[in-house]
């Protein structure tokens, strides 16, 4: 632990970064924002934009966010709108680097017209983590090869993991 | 066999001392069952890794107790030990397997998950509460996950159940499914001895006593 | 057919905007080409759900022409329990229980993962002592965890033998948890604010024993298996897999490793104590399976080195520091925090709305996104040698269908 430098001075270095990403990705996506109540580096872009945030992200020689460890969703009915979450990292890079570079991206869709581009072509694991999305959410991605449930039978109805979905089979805890 | 048990207790039991070959018979039967079960390797969760060392691994050595032949093919297996939690998905294919399994059939379900659920009875929208809502179970052996003293402990009750079971003339008629518990303080040790004493029991007749049922047996034919 | 009447319902149609989605039976009943130079004809073949190989319930779907593989389809959610779903209606500490059953073979380690993830979000304390206590016991039960999988795959590749030397040395680690933490498999161990209970009084002296037990023991396992020519000629240049794919197949841990990329977050971001003690990461050249088989070998060695420099000097404390019925609250918003457990990176994303239960709570497991990678690894390969590949994985399919 010794070897870790003094909290301050990462703390300082974590802000400059965070803020040279932002202005980074408001040239490409200029409707981005850093979101808050997260406890890392999260910028929050337009679902429209996600595909081209990502291509960014992975491309662009100083970043080279090769890894993507997780894509879920979040559902907030009372905003009507599902929050998708993208957490990549930075792996391959050969360069020695100050801190383990990563990074969480956010965007919305609408509760009622979920649709957002695919991010499988940039990372081939998204089409795993994608279908887990879809059939627990519902969400909808296009240009996705292969759009099919992945835990669930075919022919399940609903998706579990929606705050309103409702199933005869499950039991509530008894208080 | 199906020829035998079928047609013999009606042939026998008008004969004098038919009545006594038949349960004669069915004790041989019995016996022969509880002591060649062929388990089939079934393992959906946590329990499965218990069972692996119950029955292959280095300390525990389920031969012992007369349970050592575990098949891949439920076509040549006729115990099920159900290891893990089974959901909706996996209900059906649990049934299939039951089904392709040699009659008698013995199920062992194994964890609090094929009891009724498990941790994971509330707000689960896949999980089945419970392995006989799928198939009939004749021993419960509790634990999360059970000790591999646990499932032997239900092997031998098992096999008990067997041996006191299904008989010639009441074909299909099994003892009631039991929740089998081991007891506070059992140990492996314990259920060695228990289990050397059975073997004992069983191994070794006395023949003076198998000469003199024969006779028995002998005469009432004769006077018949 | 008439024309569709429009459903009072149709706002709430789960695909309003009309995206393509396909069922199993059209990914299966579009792919059969039958292009083979021979005119061979090619067929699927189901390998599981139940299948000795598969480690669990795992199913494949695969299309073969003869003996070798044309394609891999996995198929998951045989064990899909929804734990997610119920984490949502439980408190935190109830979330603790049930990641044990995900991996079950690092349960430590999944524990510890919801517990950081708590701790860093609520700014629970903890001392020296609960985090060398946390260091040693997932350090061992990634020992244990490999000591299983060195047993499984000598099985899987046709030698029985290793098996019963795995479960041997598997026992003795068993015991050692069993005196402390009182269970062999569903630990329940580490939780926010510290460890369940404090070390057995044997603890230190049993974990010397194993160690100076275990280290010769090692030797045996290369002689019996890492040796042998048969095993090395099933494993080399099996289930290629380059660093770039490994990376965009989402592989980590031994997985990524093996294929060159010495990513490890015991290094990169120390948690517990891995700051202050010495160990290397093993890296492959390769990426495949013998690479795979490799790194996890040494790891095991490099497993015993770390627990032999903490074992010595556990520094005095408490190990619980807030009341076990103490309900906790997370401030609002997105946590997520990530350590390596035996298999690879097991994230966990903690959404909280500041009440006492999480309103989302999401595990990036890493056997769901390392098993991705088979379809690209098992490819025009040979049945037999997806069995190696598959067990060179070291799949756990709980830990895949959550």
């Amino acid at each position: 632990m010794q070897d870790s430098p003094p909290p301050g001075e990462d703390q300082a270095g974590e802000v400059g970064f965070a803020q040279a990403l932002l202005a980074a990705a408001q040239a490409i996506e200029p409707a981005t924002v850093l979101r808050d109540k997260s406890d890392r580096i999260t910028l929050q872009v337009p679902a429209a934009a996600i595909a081209k945030i990502c291509q960014w992200l992975r491309d662009d020689p100083a970043l080279r966010f090769d890894l993507l460890y997780d894509h879920t969703a979040i559902d907030w009915p009372a905003e009507n709108r599902f929050e998708l979450v993208y957490l990549l990292a930075a792996v391959l890079d050969p360069q020695p680097r100050t801190r383990d570079l990563q990074v969480m991206v956010t965007t919305s869709v609408p509760r009622d017209n979920p649709v957002i581009d695919t991010v499988c072509g940039i990372w081939p694991i998204a089409e795993w983590q994608e279908r887990e999305v879809y059939d627990m959410f519902g969400i909808l991605y296009t240009n996705h090869p292969d759009l099919r449930r992945l835990f669930l039978e075919d022919d399940w109805e609903g998706f579990p993991l929606r705050k309103d979905y409702e199933d005869d089979f499950m039991l509530e805890r008894p208080t | 066999m199906g020829m035998i048990t079928d047609g013999l207790p009606g042939f026998l039991e008008p004969l004098p001392g038919g009545s006594a070959v038949l349960t004669k018979v069915d004790q041989l039967v019995n016996w022969s069952r509880s002591n060649s079960l062929w388990p089939l390797t079934f393992g959906t969760s946590c329990c499965a890794i218990e069972m692996m060392m119950a029955s292959g691994a280095a300390r525990h050595d389920i031969s012992r107790f007369g349970a050592e032949v575990v098949r891949a093919s439920p076509r040549q297996a006729d115990l099920i030990i159900i290891a893990g939690t089974i959901v909706k998905r996996m209900a059906p294919r649990l049934r299939t397997l039951y089904e392709q399994m040699a009659e008698p059939r013995y199920v062992i379900a194994t964890g609090s998950c094929t009891i009724a659920g498990g941790p994971f009875i509330y707000h689960s929208y896949t999980t089945i509460r419970g392995a006989d809502e799928i198939i009939p179970v004749d021993v419960y052996v509790p634990g999360c996950p059970p000790r591999p003293e646990a499932l032997f402990y239900g092997l031998l009750t098992l096999q008990k159940m067997i041996r006191e079971g299904e008989s010639l003339r009441h074909p299909g008629e099994r003892r009631r499914p039991v929740l089998s518990a081991l007891p506070e303080g059992m140990t492996i040790e314990d259920i060695q001895a228990e289990m050397r004493d059975l073997l004992v029991a069983d191994a070794n007749v006395k023949m003076s006593e198998e000469l003199a049922e024969g006779a028995h047996w002998a005469q009432e034919l004769k006077d018949f | 057919m008439t024309a569709p009447v429009p459903s009072p319902m149709a706002s709430a149609s789960p695909n309003p905007a009309g995206v393509r989605i396909t069922s199993l039976e059209e990914r299966i009943s579009g792919t059969g080409t039958g292009s083979s130079p021979l005119a061979t004809q090619e067929y699927f073949v189901n390998m599981g759900p139940q299948h000795p190989s598969t480690h669990g319930v795992l199913r494949l779907v695969l299309r073969l022409d003869g003996e070798t593989v044309r394609e891999v389809v996995p198929v998951l959610g045989y064990i899909h329990r929804g734990i997610e779903k119920i984490g949502e209606n439980g408190t935190y500490r109830q979330f603790v229980h049930l990641v044990d059953r995900m991996d079950y073979l690092s349960a430590l380690a999944n524990n510890w993962a919801v517990t950081m993830v708590i701790e860093k979000a609520a700014n629970m304390e903890t001392n020296e002592r609960i985090q060398a206590i946390r260091t040693i016991v997932t350090e061992l039960q990634r020992l244990h965890s490999h000591q299983l999988w060195w047993g499984v795959f000598g099985m899987d590749l046709g030698a029985f033998t290793p098996f019963f030397y795995g479960f041997r040395d598997h026992e003795i680690l068993t015991d050692i948890f069993e005196k402390t933490i009182g269970a062999r498999l569903t630990m329940n161990y580490i939780q926010p604010g510290g460890v369940m209970y404090d070390i057995h009084p044997d603890f230190v002296k049993d974990v010397k024993e194993f160690l100076a037990y275990f280290k010769p023991k090692l030797r045996e396992y290369d002689a019996l298996v890492t040796e042998n020519v048969i095993i090395q000629q099933r494993l080399r240049g099996v289930g290629v897999l380059s660093a770039e794919r490994a990376v965009a197949m989402g592989c980590t841990g031994p997985m990524l490793r093996a294929s060159g990329v010495a990513h490890d977050l015991r290094k990169s971001e120390p948690y517990g104590l891995y700051g202050r003690v010495e160990f290397d990461v093993p890296v492959g050249t390769t990426g495949d399976c013998w690479d795979r088989y490799w790194v996890r070998m040494e790891e095991m060695r490099q497993s015993v080195r770390i627990v032999e420099q903490l074992i010595d000097n556990i520094p005095e404390g408490k190990h619980f520091l807030v009341k076990p019925a103490a309900k906790i609250k997370v401030p609002a918003g997105i946590h997520y925090s990530h350590l390596e457990t035996a298999r690879g990176i097991l994230g966990v994303l903690l959404v909280s709305n500041g009440k006492d239960q999480p309103y989302r709570i999401h595990c990036r497991t890493p056997n769901f996104n390392n098993l991705w990678s088979i379809t690209e690894m098992a490819t025009g390969g040979r049945v037999a040698d997806l069995v190696a590949i598959l067990s060179s994985i070291d799949i756990v399919v709980p830990d895949i269908d959550r």
